[in-house]
């Protein structure tokens, strides 16, 4: 039929009066990778959570594989693995145990968990600690079996809620190359971060959120050229920074200037060609330079583009 | 298949926890055997008499070492008796007048000194001796008042030994009118273990709901619900994990008073049926207290207060039969009470399992009532 792994349509969620997801429409195509990034409290956990039929939506509808996904449906959630963003094992049984727990749960047999438990050990980098219980685990071995068990039923959609907060760098990198491994093997799969460079790694579409709003979508290539290819010119300097902010903006070549605590970012066409007069302004406004970036547009451009903030404070 | 799982992974979790073990193994057991042993060998009390001798002493003497558990030692000085009372030597001590028996033969007043410490058996012994001298003293007394009124000193003196024998008929109707609350074959311990039995398989379960807090708040309740196995399936391991480690308290706590102690319990399979319903109960109200506490050691602690709080109000710590008509009323909204009211019928009254249906309807209605309530909170908290 050619459903979509995943769809979203006009999903709703308030707690009282917040509105922590509003109006959230998406999709992931079968087999692809789609990243959901956002900053802290952007809403993404929430959204997960509707997804996977945790959560009681306030509107909108999803679909999985062209099924509806509700919290009173059951036999859809086996075609979805949930890697929540809190760690959700038993800290004093075993790592095999924790698999062969929810491998059951799964409704897997005893024999073929058996198989697939190794497997996914193996995976996950904790074959040679598979008996050894889990509260016994360094925080990111412990988030690698959160991951673990996610995988364990061959989900045909994984759903991945910040696996790597909090992880060390190595086995963070462990982490991405697993999901890359899935991903290539032709899992679909839904991964939320914070990172802008896992979502420029791993996804092939990225969904940008924030107030519990996706404010814009598509492949990072075209993410980027929503802001007209615009190079990013950035001027770390003491002194009365929002003073200048207007004589910056005004500069001949600058579409945009935004100021934060210490920073200058002019958005220009061309960078080289604004670099030398940036600079001159911030002495005429008695601006102590510290430095001075140039950066080819990336996401984190995107993001303060679309919402005037940086994606990490 | 699932049930079965979350049922394994809850009991093995359970036996993991060395504090569940002490909680449920060693603490009930220490209880037991304390309260058994109370129970088994009651305190003998000893009392020191100083007498002169005589007939209406002896008798007085006699009727003392007649009573239950009292052990008379014969002093000769009051000063001794009362030294050997503080040093705790001694319960009590009795001090005939050495002109006792012409006094009471007399119709003349003599004091009988008792002696006791503040503290512990005095009252209870204070009673006792009433009893005795009451009992040994209303013949010479009558004969007394009888002569000073002018009769026959021997006539008035055989007329009363006549009349003497209603004394002992009052003194055996005194034992066996009444519904003792014990009757004669059962010990007291094996009405004191089925209470224990009650307060124990509550006061588990209670304190076991913290683990299912726990599961909640790691988050691996919701994971469950993110596979496909139904809130249902989920509600059920759960209560059925409870109603194990419930279930399990009890055997444990009746296989011990009966290698302790000899415990009766009756008919077994009418005491399973009631371990069962009554299981079944402190399930459901684990569950519930699982459902509406969020913190686990808060449930812990207010599992224990309620625990012990509906065993007193229950009649398992006191017995039902002490209780006043207002408390008695309490009790009968306590599940507990209805579960000892079990007991007592088959431990004490021979009854099998068809003599005990209504109170295990009790008890079922019971736990389907609080395990609905807990049942429904747990899916409002679960999917809010
Ligand atoms: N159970 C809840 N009750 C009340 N408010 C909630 C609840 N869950 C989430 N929120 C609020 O909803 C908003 C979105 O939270 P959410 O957890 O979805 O963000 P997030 O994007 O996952 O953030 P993070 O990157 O920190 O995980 C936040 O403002 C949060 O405080
Ligand atoms: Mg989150």
């Amino acid at each position: 039929m050619g459903d979509h792994a995943l769809e979203v349509n006009n999903l709703s969620r308030h707690f009282g009066e917040l509105i922590a997801v509003d109006g959230v429409s998406l999709h992931v195509e079968a087999g692809e990778t789609y990243g959901l990034l956002g900053p802290n409290g952007a809403g993404k956990s929430t959204a997960i959570s509707m997804i996977a039929g945790l959560l009681e939506s306030h509107g909108g509808t999803i679909r999985i594989e062209g099924e509806p996904m509700t919290t009173r449906t059951t036999a859809v959630r086996s075609r979805l693995g949930l890697v929540p963003q809190d760690l959700a094992i038993y800290p004093d049984l075993t790592a095999r145990e924790n698999l062969r727990f929810f491998a059951s749960l799964y409704g897997m047999g005893t024999k073929s968990a058996k198989a697939r438990i190794d497997e996914v050990l193996e995976v996950i980098g904790l074959s040679d600690r598979a008996d050894d219980r889990a509260d016994e685990f360094s925080g990111g071995m412990k988030r690698r079996l959160n991951i673990g068990i996610g995988l364990l039923h061959h989900p045909r959609l994984l759903i991945l809620d910040e696996p790597t907060v909090g992880v060390d760098p190595q086995s963070r990198n462990a982490i991405l190359e697993s999901v890359e491994h899935l991903a290539s093997e032709g899992m679909s799969v839904l991964y939320t971060t914070h990172y802008m460079e896992e979502a420029e790694r791993l996804c092939d579409r990225i969904g940008i959120i924030d107030h519990g709003r996706l404010m814009a979508e598509g492949t990072r290539r075209e993410l980027v050229a929503s802001l007209g290819n615009q190079d990013r010119v950035s001027i770390t300097a003491t002194g009365p920074l929002a003073d200048a902010a207007e004589a910056f903006a005004a500069l001949d070549g600058v579409a945009e200037a935004t100021t934060s605590e210490d920073t200058i970012t002019l958005l220009t066409g061309d960078a080289t060609r604004v670099v030398a007069r940036a600079v001159e302004t911030a002495d005429a406004h008695g601006l102590t330079v510290a430095s001075v970036e140039i950066t080819q547009p990336d996401l984190e451009a995107v993001f303060l583009h679309l919402t005037g903030r940086a994606l990490r404070d | 298949m699932k049930l079965l799982s979350i049922v394994s992974v809850g009991l093995s979790r359970f036996v993991r926890d060395r504090f569940n073990l002490f909680f449920v193994f060693l603490f009930p057991l220490a209880i037991v055997l304390l309260i058994g042993i109370q129970y088994g060998e009651p305190p003998t009390l000893t009392v020191g008499v100083v007498s002169a001798g005589g007939e209406v002493s002896d008798e007085i003497i006699e009727r003392l070492k007649d009573t239950d558990r009292v052990e008379i030692v014969l002093h000769t000085d009051p000063e001794e008796v009362a030294d050997e009372i503080e040093s705790g030597d001694l319960d009590a001590g009795v001090l005939l007048p050495d002109d006792l028996d012409d006094a009471a033969w007399e119709g003349r007043p003599s004091e009988v000194t008792f002696l006791s410490s503040p503290f512990g058996v005095g009252p209870q012994l204070r009673s006792v001796l009433d009893d005795a001298l009451a009992r040994t003293l209303a013949v010479p007394t009558a004969v007394g008042a009888a002569t000073e009124r002018g009769a026959d000193p021997d006539s008035a003196r055989a007329a009363a030994a006549d009349a003497a024998w209603v004394l002992e008929v009052v003194d055996v109707e005194t034992t066996t009118t009444g519904e003792r609350i014990f009757p004669e074959d059962v010990t007291g311990f094996d009405v004191g273990a089925s209470s224990q039995l009650v307060l124990f398989v509550f006061l588990t379960s209670l304190t076991g709901a913290a683990s299912l807090i726990q599961s909640r708040k790691l988050g691996v309740v919701t994971r469950m619900l993110s596979t496909p196995t139904s809130l249902r399936t989920i509600i059920g391991g759960e209560a059925l994990t409870r109603f194990f480690i419930a279930a399990l308290q009890g055997v444990y706590i009746m296989g011990a008073t009966v290698v302790l102690f000899g415990v009766n319990w009756g008919d077994l399979v009418a005491t399973a049926a009631i371990l069962v319903a009554f299981s079944a109960v402190g399930a459901a109200a684990a569950m519930l207290s699982g459902s509406v506490f969020s913190n686990d050691e808060q449930a812990a602690g207010i599992g224990v207060i309620a625990g012990l709080g509906l065993a007193a109000l229950g009649g398992a710590m006191l017995p039902v039969e002490l209780f006043s008509d207002t408390m008695l009323t309490i009790a009968r909204f306590i599940p507990h009470y209805w579960a000892i009211d079990a007991l007592a019928d088959v431990v004490r009254r021979d009854a099998g399992l068809a003599d005990v249906v209504p109170q295990l309807g009790i008890l079922l209605a019971f736990a389907a009532t609080i395990g609905a309530i807990a049942v429904w909170r747990l899916r409002v908290t679960l999917t809010r």
